[in-house]
């Protein structure tokens, strides 16, 4: 069951803005804690800006399932750029083709505990979630 | 559509003039209602601006307000709204705006129709629909323009300009709010530097309360404006990072050990005199 879903275009710096706030609302919603919120804020920063910086943009859909025993926040970040050659290598802290600190993707594997991509040219597909015990 | 429907689009095409006329009287009552007199003006231009639109619409389809004519109505209507909510409306007196067609329109409709009681009611109906369809519009785009300004002005909050404050000899205040994107990093960190120079500091205080999520890239920036602070002889100490973001940092791996950071600004600020004090008390170890 989905009780919530948002889904946001990102073409603009700004709408990194809307889709983070969108994250933190929809957590604060479920339930999640204010570290909790920060952390997935983070991660769909981090998830969105790759989208706009390595693909030009992309949708981002944020969705909240909750059951008698938990919650589950999951994001999902696609866009139809160029794709990622070699995922294993991208998600590899410290590697980045763009000088960046190369350190986003393994941030939100981290910060949510764990993260899904799937990829080929014109189609990346990530996919995060945290999910939190009611 | 039906042959009285392409009637009563020409019956109200034909009497552009009187509708104007109406519809000004109408916008001037409101323009006064809503203590906007100075707006009438221009609510009168935009006015006679849609109108052309709309009448030109009625004559071009064959019946009411179909497809192109419709379309081209319609972004005026988007238009004249969108305009509206940069004026600061508030969404019943963008309405009201619309609205006030339909009162300019009816009686003009009725007098024309007076001698055709028999299709009056469809008259009416019809002259109703449109306005409504309108009105509609009117609405949907007033909304979306709101929402793009809420984002652009959340937005330009951020742009402004980053002030740094001498706070003590040799220590400079650096307040960040907002987002942190790589334009702006690059205005901060050229701020920070030039001040750096100018008031000959030896500390830079970066708070960074203001700024809603640290990500990788912000703390990118935060790296090299600290670097690019060390080349000129100043420290920076980081400060303001919320007890939720330090729980969110250490999961992004980041290499924060060439910084000095202090939970709050009072804390930064002591750090800062704590190493001007420990400089100047070398300098007079070296001077001795
Ligand atoms: N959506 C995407 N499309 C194409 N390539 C991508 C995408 N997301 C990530 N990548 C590739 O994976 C690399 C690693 O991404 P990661 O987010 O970890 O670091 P980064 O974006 O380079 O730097 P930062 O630390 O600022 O995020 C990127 O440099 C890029 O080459
Ligand atoms: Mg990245």
């Amino acid at each position: 069951m989905c009780d919530r879903q948002v889904e946001k275009t990102i073409r603009l710096q700004e709408d990194i803005i809307g889709a983070r706030q969108a994250g933190r609302d929809l957590a604060r919603a479920a339930g999640f804690g204010t570290v909790d919120q920060t952390r997935i804020a983070t991660a769909i920063s981090e998830l969105v800006r790759n989208a706009l910086l390595h693909a030009g943009g992309g949708l981002c859909r944020i969705a909240v399932e909750t059951t008698e025993a938990s919650a589950t926040l999951q994001v999902t970040v696609s866009d139809d750029g160029p794709g990622i050659p070699d995922i294993a290598l991208a998600m590899q802290p410290g590697h980045s083709t763009t000088r960046g600190l190369g350190l986003g993707l393994s941030a939100v594997r981290s910060l949510m505990g764990g993260l899904s991509i799937e990829s080929r040219p014109g189609r990346t597909t990530v996919v995060t979630s945290m999910t939190r015990r009611r | 559509m039906t042959t009285l429907a392409a009637t009563i689009a020409a019956t109200i095409a034909d009497r552009e003039a009187e509708i104007r006329e109406a519809w000004f009287e109408q916008i001037e009552a409101l323009a006064g209602r809503m203590e906007l007199p100075h707006l009438a003006q221009s609510l009168r231009a935009e006015a006679a601006d849609f109108l052309v639109a709309f009448i030109g619409a009625l004559r071009s389809g064959e019946s009411d307000l179909q497809d192109d004519g419709l379309a081209v109505v319609l972004r005026k209507a988007a238009e004249i709204s969108a305009a509206r909510a940069r004026d600061g409306f508030t969404p019943s007196e963008t309405a009201a705006f619309v609205m006030s067609l339909k009162d300019a329109l009816l009686p003009v409709v009725i007098a024309a129709y007076r001698t055709a009681p028999a299709e009056l009611g469809e008259a009416i109906t019809g002259a109703n629909r449109m306005v409504d369809a309108l009105a509609v519009e009117t609405f949907a785009s007033y909304t979306r323009t709101r929402e793009e300004i809420i984002e652009r002005q959340s937005r330009s909050i951020l742009d402004l300009s980053t002030p740094t404050l001498r706070i003590w000899n040799g220590i400079l205040l650096m307040p960040l709010v907002g987002i942190i994107d790589t334009q702006r990093a690059q205005q901060v960190m050229e701020a920070m530097l030039t001040a750096i120079t100018r008031e000959e500091a030896r500390v830079a205080i970066l708070d960074v309360t203001g700024v809603p999520v640290i990500d990788t890239r912000v703390c990118l920036h935060l790296t090299r404006t600290v670097a690019a602070a060390r080349l000129l002889g100043a420290r920076v100490v980081v400060t303001g990072i919320s007890p939720d973001a330090a729980q969110t940092l250490v999961k992004l791996d980041v290499d924060l050990s060439g910084m000095i950071t202090r939970g709050s600004l009072r804390a930064g600020l002591a750090e800062a005199l704590r190493l001007i004090g420990s400089s100047v008390g070398a300098l007079v170890r070296e001077a001795s």
